[in-house]
Parts: C-alpha cells; structure tokens; sequence
C-alpha cells in the first residue's frame, strides 16, 4: 500500500511537470498555431542557468534562470516567428526543429557536450515521512509548485483584462483582433508566460537530475507535445491534462511495468497515445470527434 | 458605380475603389459605398458576390486596395486592431462569441476598443437595457447561449467599443423569426441613436425594407442601388440576383 501511494505521489509529480511543459506549448499554440518544439532549448537554457549560478545562491540562481527563459522565448518569437505570420502550422513546426537544433548547437559550442552540474536545491532530495509513508521532498515540491503556477495562472487569465484578451485570442485570434485585441501585445505575452512556465519545469528537471547537457530540454518536450495534442492543443486547458496524463502514465508505467520491460515504457506510453487519437483525434477535451480528412 | 457625394458626411463609412483578390482572383472590384451617421445601409447579393470580403477589408483584416475612410479618418495599411479604434465595429457571420468565456467577459472584451478610457461601465449598462437577456445570463459561458441569445451577445460586444460604424455579416443567419426581430428592433435603435449600419444580408426584401439605401453587389461589383419602396418589386430583385 505504501509502495503504491509512494508511486501514486510520483506521478502525480510527474504529471505536474510534464502538463506545465504542455502548457507552455499549448499556451502559444492557441494564439499563433506555433507547436514550439524549441520549447525545450528553453527548459535548457534555464536550467544551464541554474546549474551555471547556483553558487552565487538560489535567489539569484532561480531568477536568472526565469529571465533567461523568458528572454530566449521572446527573442524566438522575434528574431523567427514573427517573420512567419502568414505561414501554416507545419512550416511553423518546422522552423520550431530549426530553431531548437540551431540552440543545441550553440549550446555544445559554449557550454561543451559533457553536462554541467551543481547540487541545486539539494536539500530537496530528501525523503520526508508522512502518516508511516516516506515521499520524496521534490516530488511534493514539484506538485506544490505545479499547483501555486496553475492557481496563480488561472487568477491571471480570469481576473484581468489581460489574461481575458489572451484567453480570447487563443480560442479565435481572428475574432479577437476585430473585437480590437492587439495582437503584439497577446502574443508576446504568450510567449512570455511560455517561458515562465519553462523556468519551472527547468527547475524541477535540474533538481532532479543535478546536470544540464545539450539536450537537456528535449525529452520532456517531445512528451509534452504529445500530451498536448492528446489533450486538445486547442484549448489551454487540453493541452494541461493531457500533459498531466502522459506524466501520470509514464510514471506509473516506470513503475509498475515488470523487470526488463521497464526500459520499453515510452513504448507503452505511445501505444496508450496512439489509441487515445484513434479513438478521440481532436483531444481528449475538445467537443466532437473532431474533423477528420479522408 | 459611385455614390452620391451627398451622402458622405464626417461620421460614417466613405469606402471608394475597393478591391480585394484572393491569389489574384478578384472577389471585390473597386466598389464605392458611403454610410452616414443615422443611416441604415444594406448590402446583398448571391453567394461569392464579395459581401463579406468586403466587410473584412474594410475592417483590414484581408488586404485590399482603394480608401477606406473612417469617421473621415484613413484607414489605410491599419490592421484590425487599429481601426477599431477609429470608430467602427463588426459582428462577423457565425456570430463568433467567445464561447468558453462567460457573457460579460465578452462584452468587457468588447470594451478593449473603446476611444475613450472611461464610460465601460455605462457602456455595458446600455447594452444590457438593449439586450436584457444577457444581463439575466451575465455569469453564464457564451457557448451555452441560444443561436439568436449569442448574436444580441455579439453586437452587444460590438457596441461595448462605442463605435459610429456598426457593420453586420448576416445577422439574421440561422436565426428563428423572433430572434431576428430582436436583432433588427435592436439595430434600429442603433441607428436611431446616430450610428452608422452596415448590414450584410441574404434576405433581401427585408434588408431593403429595413435600410435607407440598400447596394446590390453582384459578382465583386455593385450593380444597383435600391430604397425601402423597391422591397417588393420582383422584378428589380431578379434583375439584380440573375442580370
């Protein structure tokens, strides 16, 4: 039973984080049909960040890492998405590959390919005990913070004018400029919020993992896309729980799947993706099935 | 054909000479149509006549030649969100209320536009004595609204801006018979209180009844200009539908 809370903790943990990511995809995606894989040069940059200034303390350490995040969202969004207003979403996936081979290259010449690591909030990687059952301190934390994140997002996006433009700008950007949204200023904003929710996800990976390569941010990416999707890239609020589930699955999946068959887990968690698409190809919570091409 | 320069007047619509192609197949030729503050205007034809092409590029949201002129102000290489600002508004087919968003989240949105910083408040005031069912379902999501509920939501969301010019793309579509008398009891209130309006419309006879001047647009270009008196004269109608 303990065993099973424990692991049921984890993926919730890990569902926290991966519907972050997702979030930060969904979030420009509603507003300018940007699928942003370089998402996860941003997850890196943050958390080379981290590792990079973690010795000058936390509160310099974890507010670098959110500017730089936020920075390098921004300056995509300048120097290349900008330029492809009038482009469909797969040109922009596709200079989203670009942009994010481009950064892991730049980040091999400047950082090197081995990993830089720092002992970030390692006081976080302690067990603490709760009614007989041990837990992981970062586990909790990564759901506390998911948790403050998504309230503090939600007040943002339903109590102010400006979280109300963007909310209207992801459901229908066309719409939204009639009614007389600038469509600059929600769009930088997306993206800036991309980045904050980048930061995040940065600092739980580097917690984690104490080291930060290349190729940092990419996995979590790949997976928070794909949750995206399945959720309904659509609406902001798809794109999280569909994050959530592929977290939730891949970490039960780990730990739960038998001996040997634990390293197949992605496997398992893509066959589980394959058939929520067959099944639901517009997302798990968007209405209707969806339009279908033949 | 070019309008009548007595009907341009400082307030108002003044479009002269636009021209909107799709990958260089013309959808508007060079059409002229002025609309005065007070006045109802109405704009029909068959489907694919450029109607409401028209009304996007009027509003800049596809490109176009010719001038536009707001308030007898240019909107010339203004992008949507900036020439709201001059003073005008448009309710777009399918209504397009922002369904996930409660009522008065959408008329507040309505109010990002407004020239003016203060007054949002009144302006959703008047709105809701115009339209009294949306102060009854304030807190309730758009997309829960009935057909004929989401367009009274949508010109309210219109009006929220204060705009002179109130542009319509077929308002009365897909709606019942009662719900389309509120819309246009509502519009002539509009026009009443010194607004410009805009009309796009399939059904005719009761847009040229309901207009002062009603332009038929045939195939990119206006073909004929009609008065409320030519409402039930047949063969004007088929004339200007079928040459």
């Amino acid at each position: 039973m303990s065993q099973f809370i424990q692991s049921l903790v984890d993926a919730l943990s890990a569902g926290a984080v991966l519907g972050l990511a997702a979030l930060a995809i969904g979030l420009v995606f509603g507003v300018i049909r940007l699928a942003n894989f370089a998402t996860g040069e941003i997850i890196t940059g943050a958390g080379y960040a981290l590792v990079l200034t973690w010795d000058l303390g936390w509160y310099v350490a974890i507010p670098l890492s959110i500017l730089v995040a936020v920075i390098l969202s921004l300056l995509m969004e300048l120097a290349v998405f900008s330029r492809m207003r009038k482009a469909g979403p797969a040109t922009l996936l596709i200079a989203s590959f670009g942009v994010s081979f481009l950064l892991q290259r730049v980040y091999e010449l400047i950082f090197g390919n081995n990993v830089r690591s720092a002992p970030v909030a390692s006081n976080l990687s302690q067990s603490v005990e709760v009614a007989g059952i041990r837990l992981q301190l970062l586990s909790v934390t990564a759901i506390v913070l998911s948790a403050i994140l998504l309230v503090l997002l939600q007040l943002f996006l339903t109590r102010t004018t400006l979280g109300l433009q963007l909310q209207a700008a992801a459901a229908d950007f066309t719409t939204a400029r009639l009614v007389g949204i600038p469509a600059s200023r929600v769009i930088g904003l997306s993206f800036v919020l991309s980045g904050v929710l980048a930061a995040a996800v940065a600092f739980v990976l580097t917690t984690q993992s104490g080291a930060v390569g290349p190729t940092f941010g990419v996995r979590i990416t790949v997976l928070a896309l794909v949750g995206a999707v399945i959720g309904g890239i659509d609406k902001i609020s798809g794109a999280l729980a569909g994050g959530f589930l592929v977290g939730f699955a891949s970490s039960m999946l780990e730990t739960w799947l038998p001996q040997g068959v634990g390293n197949f887990r992605d496997a398992f968690v893509y066959v589980l993706v394959i058939v929520v698409l067959l099944l639901k190809p517009s997302g798990l919570l968007v209405r209707g099935r969806g339009a279908v091409r033949t | 054909m070019s309008i009548d320069s007595s009907t341009i007047s400082a307030v108002g619509l003044h479009v002269t000479g636009l021209t909107v192609s799709y990958n260089g197949v013309p959808a508007v030729r060079g059409i002229d149509l002025a609309v005065a503050g007070g006045e109802a205007v109405g704009l029909i034809g068959p489907n694919g006549a450029g109607k409401s092409s028209s009304l996007l590029a009027i509003m800049g949201a596809t490109a176009r030649t010719g001038a536009v002129r707001i308030n007898g102000r240019d909107a010339s290489g203004l992008v949507p969100e900036k020439v709201v600002r001059l003073g005008i508004a448009l309710v777009p087919e399918g209504r397009h209320v922002f369904a996930d968003l409660s009522v008065k989240d959408n008329l507040r949105l309505g109010g990002v536009a407004r020239r003016t910083k203060s007054g949002a408040q009144e302006a959703m005031d008047k709105v809701m004595d115009l339209f009294p069912i949306l102060r009854e379902f304030a807190s309730r999501p758009a997309g829960l609204l009935s057909g004929g509920q989401q367009q009274q939501l949508a010109i309210g969301r219109a009006l929220m801006s204060d705009p002179d010019v109130l542009m319509l793309d077929e308002p009365s579509l897909g709606l019942s018979p009662t719900a389309v008398d509120t819309v246009f009891e509502a519009l002539a209130a509009v026009r009443a209180a010194g607004k410009a309006v805009l009309v796009v419309e399939q059904r005719a006879e009761f847009t040229i009844a309901f207009c002062d001047r009603t332009y038929v647009l045939h195939d990119g270009v206006i073909t004929l200009s009609l008065k409320p008196e030519d409402a039930e004269n047949v063969q004007i109608l088929t004339e200007a539908y079928f040459g």
